[in-house]
This record gives C-alpha cells, sequence and structure tokens, in this order.
C-alpha cells in the first residue's frame, strides 16, 4: 500500500477544533455553507479600544464606536479590522454571506445594519436599481485612485457616470483538479462535465450557486455564461441532470473536499485555488479556454446604513494601498490597483494561478445582472438540485 | 407422594431476604384445599412477599414453596395454577371489560376457541354480576365496579388457588361489607382455596376461616379467627387483632390472682399456663360490663369516672378513668339503653365488672 | 366580593399566559399571517413580494413536487428507522437498566444535546470522509468506499441526530407504566413476549406515536442534515424554502410551499393522534 499524504491521515481532535474554530470564524466556505447553515451571521466583534488614537484624518468627524460590514467568509486580514479600531475607535462587526443572492435577500428586507457591504460585480446595478444603495462621495475616499485602477475591473462601480462601488479584487471561477486522481489533461468546461461522469465519477463538486453551475454548463455546450434564453437553459438543465448522479456534491464549500481528498475536481474561485495549490500542488487550478466567469467584489454603502461617516472612514482606510496590500496577501485574490500590484511580493504577482496570462481571460465574461434576478435560472437550479 | 398432598400450598421453612434485610424468616405453613386463608398483619410483616413467592413473582432465598404439592421454586408466575386479584385491580386499560377478562383465556395453549372464551368470559361476569358490562372501558367504572373485574379476570382461568392483595383496600365502607359477602360466597362457590393478605383484622376475621398473624417476616399465630381472637398466642396477636386496654402486673403463685400497682388484687381464673411474676394483661374493651346499681361481682369489680363518650351507633364506647388504673376503653351494647338520658355521661362515677375469659395474661418475658 | 374574585381569576390567568400569549401572536401568527397573504401575491422582478391576488403560487408548487416527495418519503423512513433504534434502547432504560444507574443512562441520552446538532454533524461529514472511517477501511484493504454524500449517509446522520427525541417519550411512557400490569399478565399465563406484545407495546404506544410526531413533524423541516450529509444532492423542502427565500428570492413562492408544509404538518399530526386513540383508548394521548 502506498504511503498517503498527510492530509489523508483521519482527522485528529486537534484538527477537527481548528476545522471547527475555521467554520466560527467564517472561513471554511465562501458562499454557500455559513449562509445556509444559519452560522452565516458568525462575527467577530473587536472590542473597543478606549483612549485610541485619533489620527488627524477622522478627526473631523464623529465615527461613532461601532459598525458592521457584510463580507466574505475568509475574505479580510483579521488585522485590518483591529488596526482600524486602533486608529478611529471604531469596532467593525463581520457578518459573512454565501452568495449575493442571499445578501440581497437581507438587505431587501430591510435593517440590514450594515454600513458597508461587498457586493459582486453584476448585482450592483440590481442595488441601484432598487435603490439599496447611494452614489458614493468620492471626497470622503482620499484614499482612492481612480488612476491607478484598472478600467476593466471597476467599471461596473459606475452607473450613468456616477460612482456607486469601488472595487476590492477581482477572480476568476474556474476548476480545480487533483491531478494525483485525475490523470486526463483537462482544458475546458466541456472536459470537466465530461470527466465528471467518466474518470471522476462520484468525485466531482459544482457550486450550490445558480451563476457558476448553470454557466459553465452553458459554455461547455457552447452557449454564452449568462443566457437566459429558454432552450439554452433547456439544454443546460438536460446536461446537469445527466451530471448530477455522478456528482460528489452540489455544494460551494468544496475546499474540505478537496483536502480530505473525497472530492477530485470542483469548480473554484481563484482565491480557493491558490489556496488548494499552495498547500496540496498536486491540485491545479484550470481555467476554461472555451469560456467562464470573471468578476469583481466591490465596496458600497447601503442607502439606510446606521453609520454611513464609519463606513466611508472603514472604505477610506481600505483604499490605502498599505492596508490593501494586507488583505490581498490573506486573501489571495488579485488586486485591481497598481499601486497594490507594486507593493506585492513578486511570489504573489507571479503566481499564475492569481494573476493568468491576458490570453487565458479572454474567453472569460464578467456575470451579467439579469442572471441574478431571472425567474427561469432560479427554478432551473432548483429543477436540478431537487431532481 | 407429593401429589397425595391435601394442602393445596405449602411453605417449607421459607426465607426470603432482599440483601440485607429478612422479609420473610423461615415460614412453615400449610393450607388446605379448599380453605379461605387470611395473611394478616401490619405493613412490613412479610405478608405480601408470602402471597408473590405463592404467585411466583419472588423466589424464596431459601426452603420452598409448593402448589399442589409440586415444588414450584424457579417456576415463572405463567407456569403457576394460581391467580391473583391485585391491590388496585391492575386492570389493563387498554382493553374493555371482557378483553380483560377474556386475557388469561387467550394465553391457554393448545388454543381456547373463541366461542367458549365469550361463553366463559360471560359466566365469569354473572359470576361477579357483571352482565351487561363486557363492552365497558374499564376507567369508566366504579371501583366496587373495577374489583369485580378483576376478580372476573382472576378466577375465569379456574385455578386451584386465589390470591387476593388487599383486594378491599380501596372501597369504601359500605362497599367493603357488601364484598366480603360476596368474596365469601364466591369462594364458596368455586370451592377453591383463596389466601388473602390483608393489614384489616376485621376484615381477615370476618371472611377467613384461618387466619394467620404475622410480624416482622414470622408467623405469630395461626387458628381460626375465633381462637386468634379468644385466644391469642401472644401480646402483639391481642393487640393487633382487636382492641385491648393494657395493664402492668403480678400475677401471683395462684396462677388466678393479679395484683395491680396500686395493691388492687383481681381474680381472673386459672392461667397454669403464664409463670407467676411481672405480666402484661390484656383486657377486651367488651370485656368491662357496667354494674347497675346494687349489683356486684366479687373479686372483679373496678370503679371509675367516665371522661368521653363515643356514640357509636350499634352501640357506645366510653373512656373511663378507673380509678389505680388509669384510662380504659370500654365497649358496651346500647341494649336496653334506648334511650339518650340512660347512657353514661362524661363526669359520671361508675363501677364496672369484668369478664376472666376476655382478659388475658401473658408473661412480661414475652417480645411483644 | 364575587365580582372582584372574577376579576382577580381573570387577572392571573392573564399574567400566566398573556405573556407567551402575546409571544406567540407576534412571533408565530402574525408571521403566519403575513405567509398566508405572500402565498396569494407575486414575485417582484428583482425579487420580494408584489402584491397580487392569486393562486399562480399554488399552482406552481408541481416544481417542487420531488423535494415534497423526498421529504414525505425520508421523513416518515427516518422516523421509523429512529423508532426501530429507540424502542429498546428506552426499554432498557425504563425496565431493565438497574435504578441507580438509571439517572446517569437517561442523562447520556439527552448529553449530545449539549452540542449543536451543526457541529455533530459536521463531525459526521469528517467520520464519513475519506480521512474517517473509508480511511481504516482502506487500511483494511477495503479501497474507495465512499460514504459521505450518500442517501445512506443522510439517513444515518438522521437517526443519530433525533434518536434522543425518539427515545425519551417512549423511555417516558415506559417508565410511568404499571409494573403490577406486567405482574398481571404474567400470572394470567402470559409468556414474557406476549406480555411485550400485548401489554407492554400497547401502552407505550402514546410514547410511540409521540416520538414519531415529533421526529416526523422535524424532519419535514429538516435541511441541515441533507445539506451537509447528502452534499446538497438530496433536497428536501427545507432545502427549497431556503434557496427561495436566500437565493431567488421568490416570497410569494416559498410561502406557498410553508403554507402547504404546515397543512401537511397538521394532517400528518391529526393522523398520529387518531392512531394513538384508536390504540391506547382516549386518556394518555399527550401529543409533542
Amino acid at each position: 500500500m502506498t504511503r498517503k499524504h498527510l492530509e489523508n491521515a483521519p482527522i485528529t481532535a486537534s484538527a477537527l477544533t481548528d476545522e471547527f474554530m475555521r467554520l466560527k470564524k467564517g472561513s471554511v466556505t465562501r458562499r454557500h455553507f455559513l449562509g445556509v447553515t444559519g452560522l452565516g451571521l458568525a462575527a467577530a466583534v473587536m472590542t473597543r479600544f478606549p483612549g485610541a488614537f485619533n489620527a488627524s484624518a477622522y478627526a473631523a468627524e464623529d465615527l461613532g464606536t461601532q459598525m458592521s460590514i457584510a463580507t466574505w467568509p475568509n475574505y479580510h486580514d483579521p488585522a485590518t479590522f483591529e488596526n482600524f479600531k486602533a486608529a478611529t475607535g471604531v469596532a467593525v462587526e463581520v457578518n459573512v454571506f454565501g452568495s449575493n443572492e442571499e445578501m440581497l435577500a437581507k438587505i431587501q428586507a430591510g435593517a440590514s445594519g450594515w454600513s458597508l457591504f461587498v457586493p459582486t460585480n453584476y448585482t450592483i446595478s440590481t442595488y441601484q436599481k432598487l435603490g439599496l444603495i447611494e452614489e458614493l462621495d468620492l471626497s470622503k475616499i482620499p484614499n482612492f485612485s481612480q488612476a491607478s485602477e484598472n478600467p476593466r475591473f471597476t467599471d461596473q462601480g459606475k452607473i450613468d457616470g456616477k460612482t456607486y462601488a469601488l472595487p476590492k479584487n477581482w477572480g476568476t471561477t474556474g476548476f480545480s483538479v487533483n491531478t494525483s486522481k485525475i490523470k486526463t489533461p483537462m482544458k475546458t468546461w466541456k472536459d470537466f462535465f465530461e470527466i465528471a461522469q467518466t474518470e471522476a465519477d462520484g468525485r466531482a463538486m459544482v457550486h450550490d450557486y445558480q451563476l457558476t453551475t448553470i454557466g459553465s454548463a452553458l459554455v461547455s455546450l457552447g452557449y454564452d455564461f449568462n443566457s437566459i434564453k429558454a432552450d439554452e437553459l433547456a439544454k443546460a438543465e438536460e446536461l446537469l441532470i445527466k451530471v448530477k448522479p455522478h456528482l460528489f456534491a452540489i455544494n460551494s464549500d468544496y475546499q474540505p473536499s478537496m483536502r480530505s481528498t473525497d472530492a477530485w475536481m470542483t469548480m473554484c474561485w481563484t482565491n480557493d485555488g491558490a489556496q488548494l495549490n499552495r498547500d496540496m500542488p498536486e491540485i491545479a487550478y484550470v481555467l476554461g479556454t472555451d469560456g467562464g466567469e470573471i468578476w469583481t467584489d466591490y465596496y458600497a454603502i447601503p442607502k439606510d446604513a446606521p453609520n454611513k461617516a464609519a463606513g466611508y472612514a472603514l472604505l477610506n482606510y481600505l483604499m490605502d494601498p498599505a492596508n490593501a496590500v494586507k488583505e490581498h496577501i490573506a486573501n489571495g485574490a488579485p488586486t485591481t490597483d497598481s499601486r497594490v500590484i507594486a507593493l506585492l511580493p513578486a511570489e504573489v504577482t507571479s503566481n499564475k494561478i492569481v494573476y493568468p496570462d491576458e490570453a487565458a481571460l479572454t474567453p472569460l465574461e464578467f456575470g451579467a445582472a439579469v442572471t441574478l434576478t431571472d425567474p427561469g435560472r432560479a427554478e432551473l437550479m432548483a429543477r436540478f438540485k431537487s431532481a | 407422594m407429593a401429589s397425595a398432598s391435601p394442602d393445596d400450598i405449602e411453605f417449607r421453612s421459607v426465607t426470603k431476604a432482599y440483601g440485607a434485610v429478612t422479609a420473610v424468616r423461615d415460614i412453615n405453613l400449610a393450607v388446605p384445599k379448599g380453605s379461605f386463608l387470611a395473611l394478616l398483619g401490619p405493613s412490613g410483616c412479610g405478608k405480601t412477599t408470602c402471597l408473590r413467592m405463592i404467585g411466583g413473582f419472588e423466589q424464596p432465598s431459601e426452603g420452598k414453596v409448593l402448589i399442589d404439592g409440586r415444588e414450584m421454586n424457579g417456576v415463572p408466575a405463567y407456569r403457576r395454577p394460581v391467580n391473583m386479584v391485585f391491590q388496585h385491580y391492575a386492570l389493563f386499560p387498554h382493553f374493555n371489560v371482557a378483553e380483560n377478562v377474556a386475557y388469561g383465556l387467550k394465553q391457554m395453549r393448545p388454543r381456547i376457541a373463541q366461542g367458549e372464551i365469550d361463553r366463559r368470559v360471560a359466566e365469569a361476569l354473572a359470576m361477579v354480576r357483571l352482565d351487561g358490562f363486557a363492552k365497558r372501558r374499564t376507567h369508566e367504572m366504579s371501583g366496587g365496579q373495577q374489583q369485580r373485574v378483576a376478580l372476573a379476570r382472576a378466577i375465569v382461568n379456574r385455578p386451584s388457588v386465589l390470591l387476593l392483595d388487599e383486594p378491599l383496600a380501596a372501597l369504601d365502607k359500605k362497599l367493603r361489607s357488601a364484598m366480603q359477602i360476596e368474596l365469601q360466597t364466591l369462594q364458596r362457590e368455586l370451592g377453591i382455596t383463596f389466601v388473602l393478605v390483608t393489614h384489616d383484622q376485621e376484615e381477615a376475621l370476618s371472611m377467613a376461616d384461618q387466619v394467620c398473624v404475622m410480624s416482622a417476616g414470622r408467623i405469630r399465630q395461626l387458628g381460626t379467627p375465633q381462637e386468634v381472637y379468644d385466644r391469642p398466642a401472644d401480646l402483639f396477636v391481642a393487640d393487633f387483632v382487636g382492641k385491648i386496654n393494657r395493664l402492668s402486673a403480678v400475677l401471683e403463685a395462684d396462677h388466678a390472682t393479679i395484683r395491680l400497682a396500686d395493691g388492687t388484687a383481681l381474680n381472673v381464673g386459672a392461667r397454669p399456663n403464664v409463670p407467676a411474676g411481672a405480666v402484661t394483661v390484656a383486657v377486651r374493651p367488651e370485656a368491662l360490663r357496667f354494674l347497675g346499681a346494687g349489683e356486684d361481682a366479687a373479686g372483679r369489680t373496678v370503679s371509675g369516672t367516665v371522661t368521653h363518650r363515643i356514640f357509636l351507633g350499634s352501640g357506645v364506647e366510653y373512656a373511663v378513668d378507673i380509678d389505680g388504673l388509669g384510662d380504659f376503653l370500654i365497649t358496651a351494647d346500647r341494649g336496653g339503653h334506648a334511650a339518650e338520658e340512660s347512657l353514661s355521661a362524661p363526669g359520671d362515677r361508675v363501677r364496672l365488672a369484668f369478664d376472666p375469659a376476655a382478659v388475658h395474661v401473658f408473661s412480661s418475658m414475652d417480645p411483644a | 366580593m364575587a365580582l372582584q374574585q372574577e376579576t382577580r381569576k381573570k387577572l392571573v390567568t392573564l399574567a400566566l399566559v398573556g405573556p407567551a400569549g402575546l409571544w406567540l401572536f407576534v412571533f408565530l401568527v402574525l408571521p403566519f399571517i403575513a405567509m398566508v397573504v405572500f402565498a396569494f401575491g407575486k414575485r417582484a422582478p428583482e425579487g420580494g413580494y408584489q402584491p397580487a391576488f392569486t393562486f399562480e403560487q399554488f399552482a406552481n408548487l408541481g416544481s417542487r413536487a420531488a423535494a415534497f416527495v423526498n421529504t414525505l418519503m425520508l421523513a416518515p423512513v427516518g422516523a421509523l428507522a429512529c423508532l426501530l433504534i429507540a424502542y429498546p434502547v428506552a426499554y432498557y432504560l425504563a425496565v431493565k437498566a438497574s435504578p441507580r444507574h438509571r439517572l446517569l443512562l437517561v442523562s447520556l441520552v439527552v448529553v449530545p444535546f449539549w452540542t449543536s446538532l451543526l457541529v455533530r454533524t459536521y463531525a459526521w461529514m469528517y467520520l464519513l470522509g475519506a480521512r474517517g472511517i473509508p480511511h481504516l477501511l482502506e487500511l483494511l484493504g477495503i479501497e474507495n468506499v465512499r460514504l459521505i454524500n450518500t442517501p445512506g449517509a443522510v439517513l444515518l446522520g438522521i437517526v443519530y441526530g433525533y434518536l434522543p427525541l425518539m427515545i425519551m417519550p417512549i423511555y417516558v411512557s415506559l417508565e410511568k407504566l404499571d409494573r403490577r400490569l406486567l405482574e398481571a399478565s404474567a400470572d394470567l399465563g402470559a409468556k414474557p413476549v406476549s406480555t411485550f406484545f400485548g401489554i407492554t407495546v400497547p401502552l407505550s404506544l402514546p410514547g410511540v406515536m409521540t416520538g414519531l410526531a415529533l421526529v416526523t413533524i422535524l424532519l419535514l423541516g429538516e435541511y441541515l442534515i441533507p445539506q451537509l450529509l447528502g452534499g446538497g444532492k438530496v433536497f428536501f423542502i427545507g432545502n427549497a424554502l431556503v434557496d427561495l427565500f436566500l437565493q431567488s428570492r421568490n416570497w410569494p413562492f416559498g410561502s406557498a410551499i410553508a403554507v402547504t408544509l404546515v397543512v401537511v404538518v397538521v394532517i400528518v399530526l391529526m393522523i398520529a393522534m387518531r392512531i394513538a386513540w384508536r390504540f391506547a383508548g382516549t386518556r394518555q394521548v399527550d401529543l409533542v
């Protein structure tokens, strides 16, 4: 019998505790697990720091003592909020979410209590249309530099020339493959869905997320990632339902299963792909040559934010390249700001998972706003899951 | 040899211990076929344990229990030819009356035909005068009716012995008297042995033809009700069966005269079996009789003052402070004293004579 | 004076049931009314609720037929599986265990409730995952066993999670079972097996029905265990509701499904009570 990788060892009590602590901190899944399990509000409240240093930049306005932010799990350097508290005296409560849909659902229901949140590109126009976010007052965010931003990733924050959201970072949606288990080389989403039914039978995972799961199925069939055409969706549905019995899971919480090698292949976001590859080099990250998603997560301020001043202060703090660079090192997603790139260590900027060649990005598409609200895609997803 | 035994139930040196506690100690007892035995005693005396050893719910620690001449040690309850009427009846709440009564018949192997079961259930219900109640739910019935269902259920299997565990304890007084007569009648009709456990001496005396008085795991006296009442074996039996007034005295060498603390001598008749010396005298309340004016009973007369009068209807109980002896309980027939004014009243001075036959003398050496 | 007494009585009653009543009204009755209203509405284009009066949502229930079928199959199957395991345990605890150890043993049944079901289910993910039992089997030479994300894993999780809820009511009904009834049965010639099926089982039915109803009803709303141990491939009504409210934000349709689920629960309860009545008489039925 071959000697197993360390990751294959039965989990120890301390490892389980670690996993649970990760779960509690909200770092286990990005878009699904916590939201669905109701732990989505797992919060890290930084205690107040009396007599905190008052930098002159923040002294102009009363920031209060507390604010809350809605974001994704494992997406920030925890030190960021501690430092912000030290600088301003404002404690930040962090709410982590499982999906954009869920974030929208919460803010739509009213009284979210957030003063800052992190929606993904394709949702911003809907927030604006529903009047849930307001135009940003850029004079309160002097650290933001339009000039150093890559317009490819910042466009969707602007509507009719007004800026509603500022970019946090961008990323891609590809798939991770455990190459010690799957020997067939894979390049496309077509490969993904074929191998899922053959070599990776019972070992492949897709997201519990309409945008990427339906989008990737569409791409593998040669259709547009964002299609809402009934006949194309019907074909995608046919494929997904055919693949379903062969899947290991429909779950956006794929890191634990990939690490335990229960799953050998999964739809995957840049930052997770980078983390998996860093810890288990045999897990490769693949961008489909036939298409896929490229995305940007933004910062926006809800119209009903209870502490707008603190929201702006935190946003400005995060736009400071010196602070932002720590965020990028922590979450592994690529930045949109050339000032930050200049500060990143070479091993990050040269990582092809984080910063792929331009050619690899060419076939990728941004998610379209219409997919967020299209009932057809939501129903397709429900039929797929319940089939 | 064994099957020739005329006794339905026999205890041979039976001891039952629960850990360090001995509930029954070296009991020997034979219950002849067709008799009605009452195990009488205060709670904790071991009477219920004896009954449960007959029923098979307990096994003796030592000794043997025989039923119909067969040794029963190790034989489970469901293989014994006895049936029990449980305290509080233990009727099955999910069955109606007929189903409760039929339960035992349905356990019989080979199976009994349904028609036969129905016939015997009806017969048993008729016997306890519950015809027409077959479909009733048991919890809709009165205590007396439930009691009859329990009886019917226990006799329908035609056991050779019927065990009754405080069967009348939950009934009111009037119903209890009626049931006492019914149980006696039933026993005569069925002609089987009844073993009754009770702490109520009146119940035991009125129904049983053999009374076994128990205390602290031992048999104190076994005899007919009259024997037990009139010739109690010891002070315990005298005290437990019926009421007594208790006196400390000295029995003189003539074995007939007792001398009280104040020097009064009373002639109680010859007591050859009681050693002379310190004795305890038990006097039944009915042994004392009021003397009319001018009446006399030489050597057996005492005087006292009435302190309380308890009117019982059929009779009267008096508490009398007898000179030199203290409080005595005395029961008197109403007899000729029909009119209220003819009864003695608290404060009256009275003279009383006692009947030596109802005075029991026990050596103070006896444990009681 | 009498009037004052009456008023006092009413005030005491109000003080006793008032807080609970108010709580239930605000957090159960009002939301339920809102849900019924929503169920007849329409989904707003960007999600949420748009006032309308239409049966459209109910007409569309068929699109979640698979979720209803899954749930209505799994809930009773899971409850029965719980029952088969729980009954002997409850019987042992109530009848056979020595009184000295009984309290300890019973509390051991309850101990798992000290930890959240989420964490315990998460632990099962590891036990059933490749680093858990399959790894041990691998050491024994049995390769590539997959336990996690199978219907069997979901059933295991359900039985594990709900077992105490089944054991406790059965234990309680067995524990208050009058031992003299068992003696009476033996006395009447019934062998232990006959006593068990003729007396013990029927008289513990109220507990059994309580357990079945409790577990079945909770399972009708279950979504966590299928999600975590079924890999999201086993889809229950609970999962459908989560998706409708948190993903596609189709409140009216979600409300229609929720209302339907409540109706199903009420029907299940009524059937359970009817059965319990039939078997155990009217006295001892104390469901939920």
